[in-house]
């Protein structure tokens, strides 16, 4: 049975034929036949955001906390650039998204018709590949291709430009395959080029797995430092076999926080600038590293030319192109982290590494500093902890708020941390959240911001009360874009230059919504103002007013060396 | 200037890459090229025989290692089917998978 079908229902369907349950979109004149479709299809959920970037990021957090695509759909030229942070944000940190955008109809393009922009163009370098769909044939067949690039090895954005006209343009329809699908567009020519087959060769590999085994059994001083990778492939028991098996402690980056669990005897944190002194001695004090998807990220290494000067580096990514790109490496394995990993755990000898760990115990420093009403990150976070029973997705901002809630928030779970680490976007707490609790209806989801990204994204808290996401918010507010003023304090003369910043009364703000919206002044209102924000059945927001100078220590000055950590306010800016 | 290693020499590399003949493609190869702002000294873009795939040529003038990470990056594109990297002493390595 053939039937008559319009691109924009072709559309739809394809998009149902890959499973997709949740589109998160704006419409506009361009996209306009695809929404004339969408009722037709219920299995679509629909989620209107009052922003596109909110869309992109929502999308973003969905496929994160789902390990599933995330779908978000806009129109041509402002829809379109609006997606452009969220689309990069997913981009730098391997995150499996499909945006849709409509187009100006095909004899416009090139043109300059109204709201036709390049978007093909403009998203080249943050999307894994982009089309632009010339042919309503091609249609299903590219959305099935996209949707599997999307995922496929290691996991990034893809945009579909669909013409309106080809959106409107009706042909017989008899399922995707009879379609004619042209065959250089068959998934696997581009998986093909995705690093997906480990290894050079498969000698290569074993030979590999057999020298890390080699220079694990000879290190004195072992780290293992996990990131991103080993949640995108769920390689969280094998990692923490390889750990318990060989003693090693284990170092997880900012998108690696919840691959381990926070509170495990060999679980040491956070490296890189604003990592704790003593992870970071432990890494300039290591013979041997052991790095599972992880890039390498100048935040996590410094000065590469100082990092890890005595270590032997062993780099297991899922990115061929990654190995050895920021940091020389002695062994280098392409593949999965989880796959790898399980090969090195039973290449391995068991062993200890007592002393050693012993050894970065002497590094750690405690804390000593103190905040207005005792309201510390720490108390709230672990208010936050207690109220959810330790059972939430956090999504943190970018910020100083960031910085403490990795430092300082002990995940158990695994992939319960959600953040925009690479491009490090304000703005993509709030929507990123309700993506998460698309994914994970049955969990809480808390964003995290300071109040600068509230700010940024806070009109979707009316998506929040029209679709219906209890997503709870808190808002750190210290009246300050708090991260670059402390660059200030510490860079540019205690210049605060353009960094107060003046907020909306937040409470009022929230009754505005229809939320219910609560302020903490002191730490003793904690536990009782948090509950009764993680009970509400609906979304909630908290503002807590912290000290307004708090800084993130230690800190490693930006290009500076992982052994010279800034543990004070600079005693040049003190003085003043 | 004390203490700062010289760079690695600059010499010539042929890059041969085999693509899909599509103009996105060869417009996200070339965009690896631009962001890394590698110079290139010649160019070319051939039918490679087999018919939807192209052949593009080019030299680009970096050390060893810039040349190599191109080559990786080029490599991982979805429509990449191959990248070989020929040095100027006649030596090639092939960007492996
Ligand atoms: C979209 C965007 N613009 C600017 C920045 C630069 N930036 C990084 S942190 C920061 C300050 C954030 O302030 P706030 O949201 O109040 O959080 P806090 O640091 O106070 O916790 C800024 C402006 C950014 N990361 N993202």
């Amino acid at each position: 049975m053939s039937e008559m079908l319009s691109g924009a229902a072709i559309l739809c369907r394809a998009l149902v034929d890959a499973g997709v349950e949740v589109i998160f979109g704006y419409p506009g004149g361009a996209i306009m036949p695809f929404y004339h479709a969408l009722p037709d299809h219920p299995r679509l959920r629909h989620i209107l955001v009052r922003h596109e970037q909110a869309a992109a990021h929502a999308a973003d957090g969905y496929a994160r906390a789902s390990g599933r695509v995330g779908v978000c759909v806009a129109t041509s030229g402002p829809g379109a650039t609006n997606l452009v942070t969220g689309l990069a944000a997913a981009y730098m940190d391997s995150s499996p998204v499909v945006a849709i955008t409509g187009q100006v109809s095909r004899p416009m393009i090139g043109r300059d018709a109204f709201q036709e922009t390049d978007i093909v163009g403009i998203t080249l370098p943050i999307t894994k590949q982009n089309y632009l769909v010339e042919d309503v044939t091609d249609l299903a067949d590219i959305v099935a291709e996209a949707m599997a690039i999307a995922v496929d090895g290691r996991p990034g954005p893809v945009l579909i430009d669909v013409p309106k006209d080809v959106q409107n343009q009706k042909i017989e329809w008899r399922g995707a395959q009879a379609s004619g699908a042209a065959s250089h567009r068959d998934p696997r020519a581009g998986a093909r080029g995705q690093s997906l087959t480990p290894g050079a060769s498969p000698g290569s590999l074993e030979d590999g797995v057999r020298a890390a085994a080699r220079l694990i059994a000879g290190a004195e001083r072992p780290l293992l430092m996990v990131g991103h990778g080993v949640i995108l492939s769920e390689a969280y028991a094998e990692v923490r076999t390889l750990a318990e098996k060989t003693g090693i402690p284990v170092i997880t980056t900012l998108l690696g926080i919840s691959a381990f669990p926070d509170g495990h005897p060999l679980h040491l944190g956070m490296p890189g600038m604003h990592g704790e002194v003593h992870v970071n001695r432990a890494i300039q004090n290591a013979d041997v590293i052991v790095g599972i998807g992880l890039r390498f990220d100048d935040r996590v290494t410094g000065n590469t030319a100082s990092f890890a000067p005595q270590a032997r580096i062993v780099h297991i990514d899922l990115d061929r192109a990654e190995i050895g790109k920021n940091v020389p490496v002695a062994v280098g394995i392409v593949g999965d982290a989880r796959d790898i990993t399980r090969r090195l755990v039973a290449a391995v000898e068991p062993r200890r590494c007592e002393r050693w760990v012993e050894h970065i115990r002497g590094f750690v420093r405690t804390r000593t500093e103190s905040y207005r009403g005792d309201l510390s990150p720490e108390a709230i976070l672990a208010s936050i902890y207690e109220a959810s029973h330790g059972d939430c997705t956090i999504v943190t901002d970018v910020g100083q708020h960031q910085m403490w809630v990795a430092k300082l928030y002990p995940y158990q779970r695994p992939n319960t941390h959600i953040t925009s680490g690479g491009l490090g976007a304000m703005g993509f707490a709030v929507p990123a959240a309700m993506g998460v609790h698309l994914a994970r209806p049955a969990g809480t989801v808390w964003a995290i911001s300071g109040d600068g990204g509230f700010q940024m994204n806070m009109a979707e808290m009316a998506t929040m009360v029209q679709e219906g996401l209890p997503v709870k918010m808190a808002v750190f507010n210290n009246g300050y874009l708090g991260m670059v003023r402390q660059w200030q304090q510490f860079f540019h003369e205690k210049r605060y230059s353009c960094t107060p910043i003046w907020s909306p009364d937040y409470v009022k703000l929230a009754e505005a919504y229809s939320i219910p919206g609560y302020r903490v002044k002191e730490a003793s209102e904690l536990a009782d103002v948090v509950g009764r924000a993680n009970a509400e059945p609906g979304p909630a927001l908290v503002e807590f007013l912290i000290e307004q100078e708090a800084n993130v220590y230690p800190m490693i000055p930006p290009g500076g060396s992982l052994s010279e950590p800034i543990e004070a306010e600079p005693a040049a800016a003190a003085g003043d | 200037m004390s203490g700062v290693s010289a760079p690695p020499p600059h010499s010539a590399h042929t890059v041969a890459v085999l693509l899909d003949d599509a103009l996105v493609t060869l417009n996200r190869a070339f965009g690896v090229l631009r962001r890394r702002n590698v110079p290139i000294e010649g160019l070319a873009l051939h039918p490679s025989g087999t018919a939807g795939v192209s052949r593009l040529t080019f030299v680009l003038k970096a050390d060893p290692l810039t040349a190599d990470r191109v080559a990786q990056q080029l490599h991982k594109m979805i429509g990449v089917r191959s990248v070989m990297v020929l040095a100027n002493d006649d030596s090639s390595t092939e960007a492996k998978r």
